[in-house]
């Protein structure tokens, strides 16, 4: 009786895991070409797990932001699969594809706001998946989508900027603010295009801490591409790197010495120190 | 190179050479025609254009194959190849046809200065008299250019959104669309506002109502293209970042199109308004109305100090929107 006990734990226990611990972005086979010819994704293979912090290395031009814009469509792929959410992005279309995007949140290196709107508006934009046209087209904000938009600024220490206009912020609060703004959107997972290539070391970082904050706390899954190798061991779980549009790189940011760095950045890198 | 595009890309160089000698060839024999009174058959030049084109073609550098095939030779000076002297003689040909057709005659214009000296003494001595009457009319002008600035933006601001490349989508109706906007506004902004007016003046008699309807229909023609234009120059972050968040396309457009563009839509509006009110006191010699219509009188009448003026309160009008929609659209495009 004993040992049937132990092994139900046990099941219940693995099955619990599996569940916890179940894909939330499937990438089969994908190619990307642009209609110039540049073949920019090379049959990609990738598994993300939900919770984790998969930080996506390479040269500009290895194709990590169009990896990143096939998952929500913002760029269609050429071949292959993409499921997210258990949803297959790349047959959706209209309504289908909008309520998907609704649980993708997406950060931009150039923070993409709307500069000469406040950080509210810009915040409660976040919301517009889950709006009703009548109300975008009169303007009208929904008094809980107000009071979670405040709640989402607080929660990035932007607390008293709610009123300022986008362009009298600095970077880091403009990035921010961007975090915001995905917020508002329930993500369960988030892709940050290169969020901190713009930004000072110190605001990088501070920035870094609010994703890394949100995959802990909150359980989202972050996809984020990056340049620094600190950085991506400080905050990243697992660490994929892309050279000419191919995974050349999938495990554990520690597992990236100097060799391997060499090997996805080129002979002649020298790794940047951050902090 | 490919195949097809090489093909196409001789054709084209094939045309443009043939239609540049008939261009030439055209002029010459006009001029000779002017000069000599000898008449060149039209057969002739286009049959030694097409010769010529071939020649030139064979021999190499001519004006076609320059701009069609991206040579790999050694570049040479301009005049020591062929499209080189293709182009001065073509510039060469305009001007002298040019100087032909407007009968440039510098002796006149020094000579005969008495002439304009009723209408000078009328601008040095304006008649004060009707100034009541010309500000009553000055009104008209103003109001009426409003008004059709006015009328003009709801229909430009909807059709610019259409003619916008980068919002339009990549399939074959959202380009029949942007192609269709484009082509009727570009019809409509090159036929001029005063040929709009004298279709209007006759539709719906003479008078300011005329003057309106013609300048609204240029308006709504030259909004829609400076308005799309704007939205073409947009940051394109935001567009993709309202996209992502779930947006239907309507919404992409209020909420990351809209905002970027309505200061620059304000100064373009003022800034036409502007256009619209000189373009008034044009339009009323045709019928529109307002200070052109009574400037067109006293003119007939050859009342010469009632023009002095009409002439000094359109240039002062003129004047003062200027500066005013200067600074307005100074202030509105500082970010």
């Amino acid at each position: 009786m004993r040992v049937y006990i132990y092994f139900l734990c046990v099941l219940c226990v693995s099955v619990a895991k599996d569940l916890h611990m179940k894909n939330i972005v499937e990438i089969r086979n994908l190619h990307k070409i642009y209609s110039g010819g540049t073949h920019a994704l090379k049959g990609i293979n990738l598994t993300v797990k939900e919770g984790e912090f998969l930080i996506i290395l390479g040269l500009s031009g290895s194709g990590k932001s169009t990896l990143l814009r096939c998952l929500n469509k913002l760029i269609e792929s050429t071949s292959g699969d993409i499921i997210v959410n258990k949803e297959d992005v790349v047959k959706a279309e209209g309504k289908n594809l909008r309520r998907i995007r609704r649980h993708i949140g997406m950060i931009f290196q150039q923070f993409n706001l709307i500069k000469n709107l406040s950080a509210l508006t810009n915040v409660l934009t976040g919301r517009l998946g889950y709006v009703s046209l009548g109300h975008s087209i009169t303007f009208s904000r929904h008094k809980d989508d107000v009071k979670f938009a405040l709640e989402n600024l607080r929660r990035v220490g932007l607390k008293d900027f709610s009123n300022k206009k986008i362009k009298n912020l600095s970077g880091g609060q403009q990035q921010r603010v961007a975090i915001a703004r995905a917020l508002m959107q329930n993500p369960r997972l988030i892709l940050a295009d290169e969020p901190v290539a713009s930004l000072d070391p110190a605001t990088a970082d501070s920035v870094m801490k609010y994703l890394g904050e949100l995959n802990k706390k909150d359980n989202m899954t972050v996809i984020c591409s990056l340049h620094f190798l600190s950085l991506a061991r400080k905050y990243g779980t697992r660490v994929v790197a892309l050279k000419d549009g191919k995974i050349v790189f999938d495990g554990k940011p520690t597992d990236i010495d100097d060799k391997r760095f060499k090997e996805i950045y080129g002979e002649e890198t020298e790794e940047v120190k951050i902090r | 190179m490919k195949k097809e595009n090489k093909i196409t890309a001789i054709i084209k160089a094939i045309i443009t050479d043939f239609l540049f000698l008939v261009y030439i060839f055209g002029c010459i024999s006009f001029l000779v025609y002017r000069w000599v009174e000898f008449r060149i058959d039209n057969k002739f030049i286009g049959l030694s254009a097409f010769i010529f084109t071939i020649l030139f073609f064979f021999i190499g550098d001519s004006l076609g194959r320059k701009a069609f095939f991206p040579s790999k030779k050694t570049i040479h000076k301009w005049f020591k190849t062929f499209w080189g002297w293709f182009i001065v003689t073509g510039l060469l040909v305009t001007f002298v046809v040019g100087w032909n057709l407007v009968e440039v005659d510098f002796i006149k214009f020094f000579m005969q200065f008495k002439n304009a000296g009723g209408i000078m003494s009328g601008i040095f001595d304006p008649n004060f008299d009707i100034l009541t009457m010309s500000l009553t009319a000055l009104a008209e002008t103003i109001y009426l250019a409003l008004l059709a600035t006015v009328f003009a933006i709801p229909f430009a601001f909807v059709l610019s959104f259409f003619a916008a490349r980068n919002l339009m989508p990549k399939t074959f109706i959202g380009n029949a669309v942007y192609v269709i906007i484009r082509t009727i506004a570009t019809i409509f902004r090159s036929i001029e506002a005063l040929v709009w007016a004298i279709i209007f003046s006759v539709w719906v008699g003479i008078g300011p109502f005329a003057g309106m309807l013609a300048l609204m229909i240029h308006s709504i023609a030259a909004l829609t293209k400076l308005y799309s234009e704007q939205i073409e120059n947009i940051d394109t972050g935001p567009v993709e970042a309202i996209k992502a968040t779930g947006a239907s396309t309507l919404q992409t457009w209020i909420y990351a199109v809209v905002p970027q563009i309505i200061s620059p839509y304000l100064a373009f509006t003022i800034y036409r308004w502007d256009i619209n009110v000189r373009m008034a006191t044009i339009v009323g010699f045709v019928g529109g109305g307002g200070i052109g219509l009574l400037l067109l009188q006293q003119q007939q009448l050859l009342r010469w100090h009632n023009v002095g003026i009409l002439i000094w309160l359109i240039a002062l009008v003129v004047w003062i929107m200027d500066m005013l929609s200067a600074k307005i659209r100074a202030k509105l495009t500082e970010t």
